[in-house]
């Protein structure tokens, strides 16, 4: 009882009451409610001002009137004077005025000296929305594909100057790359999470230093087991190292520069091989055309002829050097690979003044479509017999980006559109026959475009580098509408310290996802979504490997999924992973 | 004071050398170098500046002298791997995988011995030498530690080759000296990596790789020298890169007075990278005058830099580089202008300098590729301030990189004598 009486005491003194001799002399009047409020401003404070008056002997007095007014802060109370009901409680509301900081206002005892003084503080009007990053799907102890953004608005506008946001672990565990991050011109700030260890939800909470605004981010964490699983490793001699692969039929097409072309039998079944156990049937190193530096074997595309049921060729793409933007040098190279044990090379196709990078068939129409970067695009005549210079049956070229303004990295035959990623002018839909553009192009301004993967109305395309300070790791995301569509930009994946997503595949039962990363400080590796929401994949699983992977070929042998993937330098390495249950 | 603590006392006071016992036969000379040094850069990559400190060029070298100066030696310690692991802030600089910092060196900078005047009598004023060991590569200029800016130039790696195992035959008469080297092609890939002399197949990386030097002394005090080398894929240690061929071309000038000396140094060298698909040229002229405690330098150059795709750390580049990488050439033109006073008395056997060097330039991009400089960089313009204080211990006139019978004891009377001052 003690302590109350201390307190009470207190809040009377601090409170300001008076003890004068008037004619209430004997009305005490205190604070009930309402004091040492926080509201935004502009705003009426969540709970009304009330004091209570008793008399001597600690009893309510009703009509006792109170007369209220705005000491500082410039806000506004009503009503102005208010009367005691039978508890002894007057009651008025204060609305905050415009300044942020204390705001006082004053309950004085009509006709008399005795008063009580409220004080209030005033926020700004802080608002803080999520912008990405919310209601992301991952794995467990690893980080998420989408960093966290947020918005702080101020009356609808982007706060300024920059505002800190604090950013707070909400449920599960885990580990934010900071405390805080202070917002850019547009009032967005950023963070990166790397899910915790519990498996199902987990939240991350988002605050406005020095306010009550808070945003929370949900998540659901999916457990460890499913990651990618490696089942096999196969060193590949530093010769620089090992660029691609092409699986057809359980047989393996290592592409392994200057040691040159490895052919595996992954499950075909002719050398007993297996994913598990890929057993080496032959290789040759393709000839160097002239081109300095060497084989440089990187791509290649093993021909399945549907009309005449032929498997005799493989086309086998020279990258050599370049300087990316404006040159580039490396052939089509073709082999006959009837004997799987013994390949030879029988022709190849030239380009003056540009080399090739990634391909894709029309198998039907028997059309090689080669990405050339400066050169653009090229389809070539592949029908009938193949042999020496094949440069003559380039039928259609094309430069979508135009002179200056074309670097194509890949293309994909989809639906009826021929897809284009260009490092420069980014995603483009071409006619197959003619080559002329359909549509989308000088869309990704901000990043060098990579590789691309189209199914059905969407597309995935990856960035490369950096471009103006703006790293090449995003996925982007795009709407084609309907199949063989133009494309629309609809959304991105932002993967975590990277520069370079370098391949981009789906799963031919369209249900993942799979993306390899180069050129980070701990986020290289194998990262492999769901599409439950095509528009929005969901990490579901992922491998780090420090030198980064530049390749992921997926290939279906005997009912589960693999990713035949390039382990970068030094140590160059075809990793062999198990995707089955990342996405079942 | 027992044997060994007057023998280290009598290095480090006793102007540096000291003999061991008789019977022994060989002269020690340590030498010592380290720079406190405060650079502030701007731009950096990306935009923005930036201000850092750091301790560079902490050496230790120790050479050796036996059998009447027929045998030399050469240790170099280099300590940069601790006091700079993350490289030197110098706009321009490039090389086994930083961009713009200044890598650090190996720490077993030098290590070799060289064999002097092998034939004796018998080829009469001929002086035939054999080095082998760690080092530098005859070919080119003076490594710029031991020149008078305090900043790497851009063409240190089109100029220099450095940290290879070697094996020179030498051949001085008179006015000329001829050179031959073998050696191992890679760059290191980190401080503490040796030269890689055999790959895990057999095959061997010593060898892969060769230079020729021919430098000429018209008159007293100056020097010309032509040097040409084939460096077998000095980015890829295991040897799947293609060969740069470089030349390089220079004339030297020094001229020691009462009052002080006078330097001047120009040079062309041209790198030509898988058979000229990228062909990098740097052009340098630089001199020095020293007068009293007081001396003032200036360079200016002219070189191209391969501008290669960068990490999420944008001072380094990844190596080995992969596939295209290359984003183009910049061409970098500098001005430094280095203004320096000695605060110890002339002569002491440690010299400690103060120093205040600026760095004003420019870079362009040379070709249609997509380096471009503004981009990168907020701004085409170069600038770079540093403010130091050195501190040498015997190094004031040596020539890092000159062995057997280029070293300066033997045919340099302007040059640094490291045995003569005993």
């Amino acid at each position: 009882m003690r302590h109350g009486w201390l307190t009470l005491s207190t809040l009377l003194v601090v409170l300001g009451c008076s003890t004068g001799t008037d004619a209430n002399s004997s009305v005490t009047i205190t604070a009930s409610t309402g004091h040492l409020q926080t509201g935004v401003v502009g705003t009426a404070l969540a709970a009304p001002l009330s004091v209570k008056a008793v008399d001597g002997l600690g009893a309510a007095l009703p009509g006792i009137t109170i007369d209220w007014s705005v000491e500082s802060g410039g806000g506004t109370v009503s009503p102005a004077s208010s009367t005691t009901g039978t508890n002894g409680l007057a009651t008025a509301t204060l609305t905050l005025g415009s300044a942020a900081g204390t705001q006082t206002v004053r309950a004085m005892l009509r006709g008399s000296s005795k008063s009580v003084l409220f004080t209030e503080t005033a926020q700004l009007a802080l608002l803080i929305n999520t912008l990405a990053g919310n209601n992301q799907n991952g794995t467990v102890g690893l980080p998420l594909g989408t960093q966290l953004r947020v918005q702080v608005l101020e009356n609808g506008v982007a706060v300024s100057p920059p505002r800190t946001v604090l950013w707070t672990v909400g449920s599960g565990g885990g580990t934010l790359a900071s405390g805080s991050s202070v917002t850019d011109a547009a009032g967005v700030a950023s963070m990166s999470f790397t899910l915790g260890a519990t498996v199902g939800a987990q939240s991350v909470v988002a605050t406005v230093q020095g306010t009550a605004s808070n945003v929370t981010f949900n998540f659901t964490a999916f457990a460890a087991s499913n990651n990618p699983v490696l089942v096999a490793t196969v060193p590949v001699p530093a010769n620089y190292g090992h660029h691609d692969t092409f699986v057809r039929d359980g047989i393996a097409f290592v592409l392994a520069w200057n040691t040159g072309l490895l052919i595996y039998d992954v499950g075909n079944g002719i050398r007993g091989g297996s994913p598990t156990n890929p057993v080496l049937i032959s290789s040759l190193v393709t000839n160097a055309n002239g081109v300095s530096g060497g084989a440089q074997v990187h791509n290649a595309w093993w021909f399945q002829n549907p009309n005449t049921g032929e498997k005799k060729y493989l086309f086998v793409g020279q990258e050599g050097p370049g300087s990316v933007g404006s040159a580039s040098s490396g052939d089509i190279h073709i082999v006959d690979v009837s004997n799987l044990a013994a390949p030879v090379e029988v022709g190849f196709v030239h380009v003056n003044g540009a080399g090739t990078h990634n391909f894709w068939m029309d198998e039907q129409r028997q059309v090689l479509y080669a990405a050339y970067y400066n050169g653009g695009v090229i389809a070539v005549d592949v029908s009938g017999t193949l042999s020496g210079d094949m440069s003559s049956r380039i039928i259609a070229t094309a430069k979508p980006g135009g002179a200056g303004n074309t670097y194509v990295w890949g293309v994909m035959l989809a639906n009826g559109t021929l897809y284009a990623t260009d490092m420069l002018s980014g995603f483009w839909a071409l006619d197959p026959i003619t080559l002329t553009t359909k549509g989308g192009g000088n869309n990704v301004p901000e990043r060098y475009g990579s590789d691309q993967w189209v199914v059905g109305p969407w597309a995935y395309s990856g960035g490369w580098g950096t471009r103006g300070g703006v790293r090449g790791n995003a996925v982007k995301v795009w709407s084609l509408g309907v199949a063989g569509g133009n494309p629309v930009l609809v959304d991105s994946i932002i993967v975590p310290n990277i520069t370079t997503v370098s391949d981009v595949a789906v799963t031919p039962d369209g249900k993942a996802l799979v993306i390899t990363a180069e050129g980070g400080s701990g986020g290289a590796g194998l990262y492999v979504y769901d599409r439950v929401d095509p528009r929005r994949p969901a990490l579901r699983g992922v491998v780090f490997v420090a030198q980064g992977i530049h390749t992921g070929e997926i290939a279906v042998i005997n009912g589960r999924t693999y990713v035949f993937a390039a382990r970068d330098p030094a140590n160059p390495a075809l990793l062999i992973y198990d995707i089955t249950a990342v996405v079942p | 004071m027992n044997r060994a603590g007057g023998l280290l006392a009598t290095l480090i006071l006793g102007g540096g050398a000291a003999m061991l016992p008789a019977q022994s036969g060989i002269r020690l000379t340590p030498m010592g170098r380290a720079v406190v040094l405060a650079t502030h850069a701007n731009p950096i990559p990306f935009g923005g500046a930036l201000t850092e400190v750091r301790v560079v060029q902490p050496i230790f070298i120790l050479g050796a002298r036996a059998l009447g100066g027929h045998l030399l030696g050469t240790a170099t310690l280099d300590f940069e791997s601790v006091t700079m692991p993350g490289g030197e802030l110098t706009p321009g600089a490039w090389g086994e995988g930083f961009v713009d910092r200044r890598h650090p060196h190996t720490t077993v900078h030098e290590l070799n011995v060289a064999a002097v005047d092998l034939l004796g009598r018998l080829d009469g004023r001929g002086r035939l030498g054999v080095v082998v060991g760690k080092g530098f590569v005859p070919f080119g200029t003076d490594d710029p530690m031991s020149r008078p800016i305090s900043r790497y130039p851009v063409n240190h790696h089109l100029s220099q080759i450095l940290e290879r195992a070697i094996a020179v035959v030498q051949y001085d008469i008179g006015r000329l000296t001829f050179e031959g080297a073998l050696f191992n092609g890679d760059e290191p890939e980190r401080p503490g990596q040796w030269p890689l002399l055999r790959k895990g197949d057999g095959t061997w990386r010593f060898g892969d790789s060769w230079s020729a030097r021919v430098t000429m002394r018209p008159v007293k005090g100056l020097e010309v020298q032509g040097s040409r080398a084939t460096a077998h894929s000095p980015e890829h240690r295991p040897g799947a890169g293609g060969d740069a061929v470089k030349s390089s071309a220079s004339l030297r000038w020094r001229d020691t007075r009462q009052w002080g000396e006078r330097y001047l140094m120009a040079e062309w060298a041209r790198t030509s990278e898988l058979d000229g698909f990228f062909v990098f040229h740097s052009w340098l002229a630089e001199g020095m005058v020293r007068r009293g405690r007081w001396a003032a330098s200036y360079r200016y150059e002219l070189t191209d830099r391969p501008e290669e795709e960068r990490l999420v750390d944008p001072f380094r580049t990844r190596r080995p580089h992969f596939e295209n990488s290359n984003l183009g050439i910049g061409r970098w033109s500098l001005h430094t202008l280095h203004l320096g006073a000695d605060v110890l008395k002339s002569g002491a056997p440690v010299n400690v300098a103060v120093f205040l060097e600026g760095t004003l330039g420019g870079v362009t991009k040379r070709d249609a590729a997509i380096f471009d400089p503004v981009a990168l960089y907020g701004t085409s313009v170069v600038r770079q301030l540093s403010a130091g204080v050195s501190f040498d211990w015997r190094m004031r006139g040596h020539r890092m990189g000159r062995y057997g019978v280029l070293d300066a004891m033997h045919i340099d009377p302007a040059g640094h004598d490291m045995m003569e001052h005993q």
